[in-house]
């Protein structure tokens, strides 16, 4: 178990050194969240913002897409030279491969979203004040279970020439029950003043634990080297 | 690669506990996408040998040594290494291959010291940085450790791709075209260095393209023609002409 532990911190703080060293992930995905909420933000207008929905669902969009080229970025650097079949030979269970790639897909993620949603926010004018950390909650979990999805999909799609349009046809609709049950949980909080609860969070949280436990069991089997 | 390499690795020859074949094969096949590349391959590898893989492009030679390398699985057959089913337990027996190929597997934008160190902490070697420093003198990088791999040249980045590979002082060497691309004095360097891990009693199963070559350094040499093997013979009852008529066939 210890091991392990080591091997997992290993392989996480490996991906995290490498894009700190070629910045060639965080620098595509947050200039693409950024001008998704800028362009959307233009053509929808910021004066029809009913309680904050234009606000989350320009959000969302700006988490797919920047997610997607996130997941894609990773995936392709364990594709150069082929480092995944050395990864895949080491000792250790090839799971740790995907929690590891799960966990600095969710970092990046995270610092992408620390950036995008504040302008998300400005943009629209969305006043967050009323339930902020309801807020942080449930894109936090939102974020957790996409990320689980689409790590494990940039796997398996990282060994075909479609790699991102491949990517993303796959990850939008299983991600579907994410993103709906998280944009109701927002709406229902900002417009009726209604807390999400914990049915409405555990309904998000049991999404997370499903899509992370079959992606962890199934990714071995996706592996192609 | 320096003359002493050999002295890094234990040597295995002297050592009689190992009885049974370090790769066993049994009616092996694998198909991809409805095409048969592999049919019911019957193969043993006993201990301290050096196995060249011959064929044309096609033949299954890769596929059979991914296969071997627990990189994919075999659609029917059975396979054991070191003894055991790859089924069973396979990470203690991925700790005992080492898998050279001509894509390095190394990461570009980390130094060949950084990418030792994390293949180290993967293998959980003990005094791993000794052990890194030890494999850089033997590949010749020491001077060049801290570069990122990126600015290496494709000579370099193969001897870095090597010390990659020898780096848990693996049992079993597997070597999928690990020439190609190299110049002379490379390949040279790198044949010497082969020639060495077999006497200090590693088992290494080579696929190359070249015959001439694979004869004069492999004791046994199997050509794959079709998913099947066609020859298998030690090297010295093969000419090259021989063998490139059963290739080519």
């Amino acid at each position: 178990m210890t091991g392990s532990i080591a091997q997992f911190q290993l392989l996480t703080a490996k991906d995290l050194k490498i894009e700190a060293r070629s910045r060639q992930t965080m620098s595509l995905v947050l200039v693409l969240g950024v001008l998704i909420v800028v362009v959307l933000g233009l053509g929808l207008g910021t004066t029809n913002n009913v309680a904050g929905f234009n606000a989350m669902a320009v959000l969302w969009v700006a988490y797919l897409f920047s997610g997607v080229l996130c997941f894609e970025k990773t995936m392709a650097v364990e594709r150069n030279d082929n480092v995944l079949a050395g990864l895949m030979m080491a000792p250790l269970d090839r799971g740790l491969i995907y929690l590891s790639k799960l966990a600095s897909n969710l970092i990046l993620m995270l610092a992408v979203a620390a950036v995008v949603t504040p302008a998300g926010i400005l943009f629209f004018g969305f006043d967050l004040s009323a339930a902020p950390g309801s807020f942080a909650a449930v894109m936090l979990l939102g974020i957790l279970g996409f990320a689980a999805i689409g790590t494990l999909f940039s796997a398996a799609v990282s060994s075909t020439r479609l790699q991102g349009g491949l990517l993303a046809m796959m990850v939008f609709p299983v991600s579907l029950p994410l993103v709906v049950v998280s944009t109701q949980l927002m709406i229902r909080t900002f417009r009726d003043g209604q807390a999400p609860g914990l049915s409405g969070i555990g309904i998000l949280v049991a999404f997370d634990a499903i899509f992370l436990v079959v992606s962890w069991m199934v990714f071995e089997l996706v592996l192609e080297p | 690669m320096t003359r002493a390499s050999s002295a890094i690795f234990e040597a295995k020859r002297a050592n009689p506990a190992t009885p049974e074949p370090v790769v066993r094969c049994q009616r092996l096949s694998k198909s991809i996408d409805d095409r048969s590349v592999l049919r019911e391959i019957d193969l043993q590898v006993g201990a301290g040998s050096y196995l060249a893989l011959l064929g044309a492009n096609g033949a299954g030679k890769s596929t059979l040594l991914k296969i071997v390398a627990t990189l994919i699985p075999a659609t029917s057959g059975e396979i054991e290494l070191f003894g055991n089913p790859l089924s069973h337990n396979s990470a203690s027996v991925r700790a005992r291959i080492g898998f050279i190929a001509h894509q390095s597997m190394l990461y570009r934008d980390l130094s060949t010291r950084e990418n030792l160190e994390f293949y180290a902490g993967l293998y959980s070697l003990k005094n791993a940085r000794a052990r890194v420093r030890r494999m850089l003198e033997m590949v010749g990088l020491s001077g060049r450790a801290n570069d990122p791999v990126k600015t290496f040249s494709r000579g370099m980045v193969q001897r870095a791709a090597i010390a990659r590979a020898l780096l848990h002082d693996p049992d079993l060497i597997l070597a999928d075209e690990p020439f190609s691309g190299l110049d002379a004095p490379s390949i040279e360097s790198l044949e010497r260095f082969f020639s060495e891990l077999h006497v200090a009693g590693k088992t290494i199963i080579l696929v190359n393209h070249d015959i001439d070559q694979s004869l004069r350094l492999a004791e046994r040499a199997i050509v794959l023609r079709g998913g099947r093997i066609a020859v298998d013979s030690p090297t010295y009852r093969l000419y090259p002409r021989e063998v490139l008529s059963e290739v080519s066939a």
